[in-house]
């Protein structure tokens, strides 16, 4: 069975210049709701945007459900849904008549036209407020507003790029909870970019992470996690250190080149380090740091989350490069 | 992409900008104090003053058909206004996504300004009637010379449409928009006969399509003259076909 959406080292160079997709390879399944992880700049929205036909790879293929997205764009443009990261509804109609609007542009035809338009305000939320000018929405309505028009026709696949961005928990709550059933029931492929760890943790099926124009690692958020092999000894120091920092290069170094140790991050004053085996690591590491003249105040032990695996594939990568 | 498809996109852009003018037609009232000004003020002095020859015909009648024109013409250059604030929100993207043809989506908004044009010319006309405009009885002409005005506003907004492409962000627009909608004015036929212009002029206003929709709608509004018509009709359906590519081609530039 095809993918819904398959991309082969997909390369976009901006102004012959700018590498923004250096080589992506992805595949995701039909049904699946997929996040793709990235920092700033990374080259998410540049994906989004050759995936949904706006703009032409520079090389490289796509395809969403084996129809290239060059070659057949046209096709692509009636079985997919977008809802860019900016507003795109409105402000000084309401908002049926955006989905009024939508649907005529779609091409919903006119005897379906009225239900497909209950269904979306429906499975969005938005029966009570329909009639409402948008201006008068809260950003999570409007939000809602612009997902219940890519759902006018059903899409096989809907890209959704920052969709809870800007908003307050319970109403990214609102607006996860309104998709999940929505794709429970049409069995849509849900294919977003976040910032928002949490949301790819909780409502994502499989998760990529992109970096610097590549994807750097894949899976769904337990293998992610279970791929740092590791659990994570945080030490604390004494602020009164004469490093204010707690610690320096030097002991980061010391610590990162135990062979116990598969990589160690300085988040602030603390010093995480991923460790296969807690209990053999231990010793070593604050023998470590003590030669290095650190005092720890305190060590915990946790859990990797998805918060790690993104600082230990896209924040710090090449912090790890350096040292290993 | 069928032609139904076009067509469709086309009438829902038309659709969408009645409903928005139907919501709030602020702009539509404040766009006509203008031009209501230049027939009440300007044409009344300058009929008086009878400076500028224009036969039989009194002044503020000879102005009227270029006021109305040039209030329409207003709101389709700054139409590509919409356009930038619609790059600048997420609409365009969404739009260029959407299974239409971007031909379909530049036509359909450009036909939409055109309508909304009309419709700020016929707050205007009644004004133009209180001030004792003499207009042509025969209600066809009349209904032809609107016909004519949407064509060439239609145009037009394909022409702002094209500059919004190019330039992008809204301070540059309006710059270009108000470096161009003056000379558009001053370089035709809409205040003062073309041979009364200077020679170097004279060439710029001959190849201004506003020239020719002011002659076709003065024959049809007010002089009742219709030898030049045909010439005008094709100069302006020449004008709006040849733009109507330039700003298609050019519109999916617009988000890059």
């Amino acid at each position: 069975m095809a993918f819904a959406i398959e991309a082969r080292q997909l390369r976009k160079v901006y102004d012959g210049r700018t590498k923004a997709l250096d080589g992506v390879d992805l595949q995701v399944n039909p049904s699946e709701v997929f996040a793709l992880l990235g920092p700033n700049g990374s080259g998410k929205t540049t994906l989004m945007r050759i995936l949904t036909t706006q703009f032409r790879p520079t090389s490289g293929l796509a395809r969403n459900f084996g129809l290239d997205v060059v070659k057949r764009g046209a096709e692509v443009r009636k079985m997919i849904g977008y809802v860019p990261q900016e507003t795109s509804v409105w402000a000084d109609i309401s908002g049926f008549e955006n989905l009024l609007i939508y649907s005529k542009i779609y091409g919903v035809p006119s005897s379906r036209r009225k239900k497909s338009i209950q269904d979306a305000l429906s499975s969005m939320g938005l029966e009570e407020v329909a009639k409402r000018m948008v201006k008068t929405y809260s950003g999570g309505m409007v939000r809602r507003l612009e997902i219940a028009c890519a759902l006018l026709v059903k899409p096989r696949i809907l890209f959704l790029d920052e969709p809870t961005i800007g908003l307050d928990p319970s109403a990214r709550k609102a607006v996860w909870e309104n998709l999940t059933s929505f794709k429970k029931e049409y069995g849509t492929t849900v294919f977003f970019n976040t910032h928002y760890m949490d949301e790819a943790d909780l409502y994502s099926d499989e998760i990529a992470i992109i970096n610097r124009g590549k994807i750097v690692k894949s899976g769904t958020s337990s293998q992610l996690k279970q791929s740092l092999m590791s659990e994570i000894l945080q030490f604390h120091f004494n602020h009164h250190d004469s490093n204010h920092d707690g610690i320096d290069e030097g002991a980061l170094r010391k610590v990162k080149d135990l062979a116990s140790v598969r990589d160690a991050i300085l988040c602030d004053s603390r010093l995480d380090v991923f460790v296969e085996d807690g209990e053999t690591a231990l010793p070593k590491i604050i023998e470590a740091l003590r030669s290095e003249g650190k005092s720890i105040e305190r060590i915990s032990a946790a859990r990797p989350t998805l918060d790690d695996v993104f600082l230990r594939y896209a924040g710090t990568l090449s912090f790890g490069r350096d040292g290993g | 992409m069928t032609a139904e498809d076009s067509f469709r996109e086309m009438f829902a852009m038309i659709e969408l900008e009645m409903r928005r003018l139907r919501h709030d037609r602020t702009e539509i009232y404040t766009r006509a104090v203008q031009p209501i000004l230049w027939l009440a003020v300007f044409g009344t002095v300058m009929s008086e003053v009878r400076g500028i020859p224009t036969g039989e015909m009194p002044y503020i009648d000879y102005i009227t058909p270029g006021v109305l024109l040039q209030s329409t013409i207003f709101v389709s250059v700054f139409y590509g206004l919409t356009i930038v604030w619609e790059r600048e929100t997420g609409i365009l993207k969404r739009l260029l996504v959407a299974p239409a043809s971007r031909w379909a989506t530049v036509v359909g908004r450009s036909i939409a300004s055109g309508v909304r044009a009309v419709v700020q010319a016929l707050i205007i006309f009644p004004v133009a009637i209180l001030l004792g405009v003499k207009f042509v009885s025969n209600p066809l002409y009349i209904a032809a010379a609107f016909v004519v005005l949407f064509l060439v506003s239609g145009g037009f907004a394909a022409l702002s449409i094209f500059v919004a492409s190019l330039m992008k962000t809204r301070e540059r627009f309006m710059g270009l928009g108000q470096a161009l909608i003056m000379p558009l004015f001053f370089a035709s036929n809409a205040l003062y006969p073309i041979e009364l212009m200077p020679p170097a002029l004279q060439h710029i206003a001959v190849l201004n399509p506003l020239t020719y929709a002011v002659d076709a709608t003065r024959g049809l509004l007010i002089s009742g003259d219709l030898s030049n018509l045909a010439i005008d009709v094709v100069a302006i359906i020449v004008f709006d076909v040849v733009i109507f590519a330039v700003a298609s081609l050019s519109f999916r530039k617009i988000i890059e």
